[in-house]
């Protein structure tokens, strides 16, 4: 070490720092970009919470202590609001299991074209998440949708029905998650397809010599190499369909009535709509701390499962 | 060998019931977006007919030539949006470079520090960087609404360019410090040897090297900024501000539109990340693992 510092010094003569001042001044624009725009402002939306201020300009944030969040915990949109996200989150979450376990089972198989559907997985991961809500709605539209004409023709309805505006609230939920599941899948996908990849050959082959069936040898030797990764992208999905704000935006606007108003909508609801920042604020809290939660649960679990990281 | 007897193995079977099933697959990732640009290149009758037509009739380029020739059409079709398509595309496509540029101008060196350089905060700086993956853009969303809005850059792109770069940012660092690692240091100290100063080093020795990982880290940044919607929403409202996704959202509450037309808006809205993600598949696919397995 001693030798790479001189080496160092040697190289920049012009400028003579010493190894940690020109690491740590290596590091300042991004340190000074992150403090400013993410350490700061989740301080002063803690402090934000503690107020009441409208967002109107001049209006001086007022200190009323914990009252926004006593007043919201004994709201009923707030209980409603959480059980919306529960009901997406969950409904998305064992989705994106199924069919993300189930593809990236496929995907590993040796078949022709296999190098191209694996190119298309990246194709809704990139897709921007307002347009995801577009294409949505008109697969999903009331008059000209192709849903209908298709569910139609299979005798699954027998007149064209509104799907996004429909008076039955399980169904717009499905409509919600069957978009969000699209275009998170493939995350699942490519994360749980190089798990099963770094599976020793030699695993396999071994319990062919053991003369274990199919079913044993997923059940025995896939399945716990691919817990880890599992691990991984269940919670990443979770943060991700908790944060879901584009597609809600575009698709249902929280509607019809609530029955799609998730905590995030509502809290940008409460923010720029009703203009109240300070229960706003109080909501950004809410879900910032089930996200603490959520996301010291995740890097724990990378913890103590190094297997994956190699 | 006859067919009998190929039909009793798995060998034969196995690859033609995982071809079918990729098959599905490829045509479940595919449709929608094929259906989107089967509207966007249809005669605004064909799309609002019913029943729907699957495959239209003659291919129209009309939609697109209304929005790249939006000022001519302005007074015909008389809606507003359609003229701002134009624009939002070209805001786009500043603020996102600019984001993955500023990534590379900041991460790089602050990469290099955490890859090379032995200094007691570099864990500390990791720590942080890794910490603020855990921080909900939607708890950002108030404060930094305010911060803009008091130092005057609402409806700026400079305002989007700005907070899109710190939240792209930890994660740059982190990737190409991983890059980083990679590259023997022998290159280095040879170019030290040469007395190379440290800028003459990283621009012609490292980052050349590196230059895999700089383009996908760059991209990554690229992407997300293209894509990002809250903060777009919230601070640009204008013609000389507003991305392109803000521009598409805000079509689809406006049913007068004509359809075909906010498909084709739509199209050219997901063709850049898209045709990213295709060209970089590899990059990107490791890039992924490696963030959510690793950090």
């Amino acid at each position: 070490m001693v030798t790479s510092v001189s080496a160092g010094r040697k190289g920049r003569r012009h400028v003579d720092l010493s190894e940690p001042t020109f690491g740590v001044l290596l590091n300042t624009p991004t340190l000074l970009l992150i403090t400013a725009l993410m350490f700061y402002p989740i301080l002063a939306s803690l402090w934000g919470s503690l107020h009441f201020q409208r967002l109107r300009l001049g209006s001086l944030p007022k200190f009323v202590g914990y009252k926004n969040y006593a007043d919201i915990l004994g709201r009923e949109e707030f209980w409603e609001a959480l059980r919306v996200s529960a009901v997406f989150g969950g409904a998305t979450l064992v989705a994106v299991t199924v069919l993300g376990v189930g593809a990236a089972l496929v995907l590993n198989e040796e078949f022709p074209g296999r190098g191209f559907v694996r190119a298309l997985v990246l194709v809704p991961w990139a897709v921007p998440p307002v347009v995801n809500g577009l294409l949505w709605q008109w697969i999903f539209d009331g008059k000209v949708g192709i849903l209908n004409q298709l569910f139609l023709d299979m005798g699954v309805i027998d007149s064209y029905r509104s799907w996004l505006a429909n008076p039955n609230p399980a169904i717009v939920m499905a409509v919600l998650v069957f978009a969000q599941v699209w275009k998170t899948v493939p995350f699942a996908i490519i994360v749980l397809l190089a798990a099963l990849q770094a599976i020793p050959v030699d695993l396999h082959d071994a319990a062919r010599v053991d003369r274990a069936g199919s079913w044993a040898r997923f059940r025995h030797v896939t399945l716990p190499w691919l817990t880890p990764a599992l691990v991984v992208v269940l919670i990443v999905e979770t943060l991700t369909a908790f944060q879901t704000f584009d597609l809600i935006y575009v698709l249902t606007g929280g509607g019809p009535g609530t029955t799609t108003t998730t905590l995030v909508w509502l809290t940008y609801l409460t923010a720029f709509d009703r203009l109240d920042l300070g229960h706003g604020n109080a909501y950004a809290y809410i879900i910032a701390m089930v996200q603490f939660t959520l996301a010291a649960a995740y890097i724990f679990s990378l913890r103590s499962n190094k297997s994956i990281s190699q | 060998m006859r067919l009998a007897n190929r039909l009793r193995h798995a060998w034969f079977w196995r690859p033609l019931i995982a071809g079918s099933f990729g098959a599905l697959l490829a045509l479940y990732l595919a449709l929608p977006v094929v259906w989107l640009v089967r509207t966007s290149l249809m005669a605004e009758i064909d799309a609002m007919s019913v029943p729907p037509r699957i495959i239209p009739e003659k291919v129209s380029w009309e939609a697109y030539a209304l929005l790249f020739n939006a000022s001519a059409s302005r007074p015909l079709i008389g809606v507003q949006e359609i003229y701002e398509v134009l624009p939002s595309l070209g805001n786009s496509t500043l603020v996102a470079v600019s984001v993955a540029f500023l990534n590379l101008l900041f991460g790089a060196p602050a990469a290099y520090a955490l890859a090379r350089l032995t200094f007691a905060a570099n864990r500390w700086f990791l720590f942080l960087y890794v910490l603020t993956r855990m921080v909900p853009l939607v708890a950002l969303m108030i404060p930094l609404y305010l911060v803009v809005r008091s130092i005057g850059l609402l409806n700026t792109r400079t305002a989007l360019i700005v907070v899109h770069t710190a939240l792209t940012l930890p994660f740059t660092v982190w990737l190409l410090k991983e890059y980083f690692s990679t590259v023997p240091r022998d290159l280095e100290d040879a170019a030290r040897v040469d007395r190379c100063n440290w800028l003459r080093m990283m621009l012609y020795v490292l980052l050349p090297v590196a230059a895999p990982g700089l383009i996908a880290a760059s991209m990554f940044a690229f992407m997300f900024s293209w894509n990002e919607f809250l903060f777009a929403l919230l601070f640009t409202n204008t013609i000389a501000s507003k991305t392109v996704t803000v521009a598409v959202a805000g079509f689809i509450s406006d049913l007068s539109l004509p359809r075909t037309v906010v498909a084709a808006a739509g199209v050219l809205a997901l063709l850049p990340p898209v045709f990213v993600a295709l060209l970089l598949q590899r990059q990107i696919t490791q890039g992924l693992v490696a963030g959510a397995v690793k950090g």
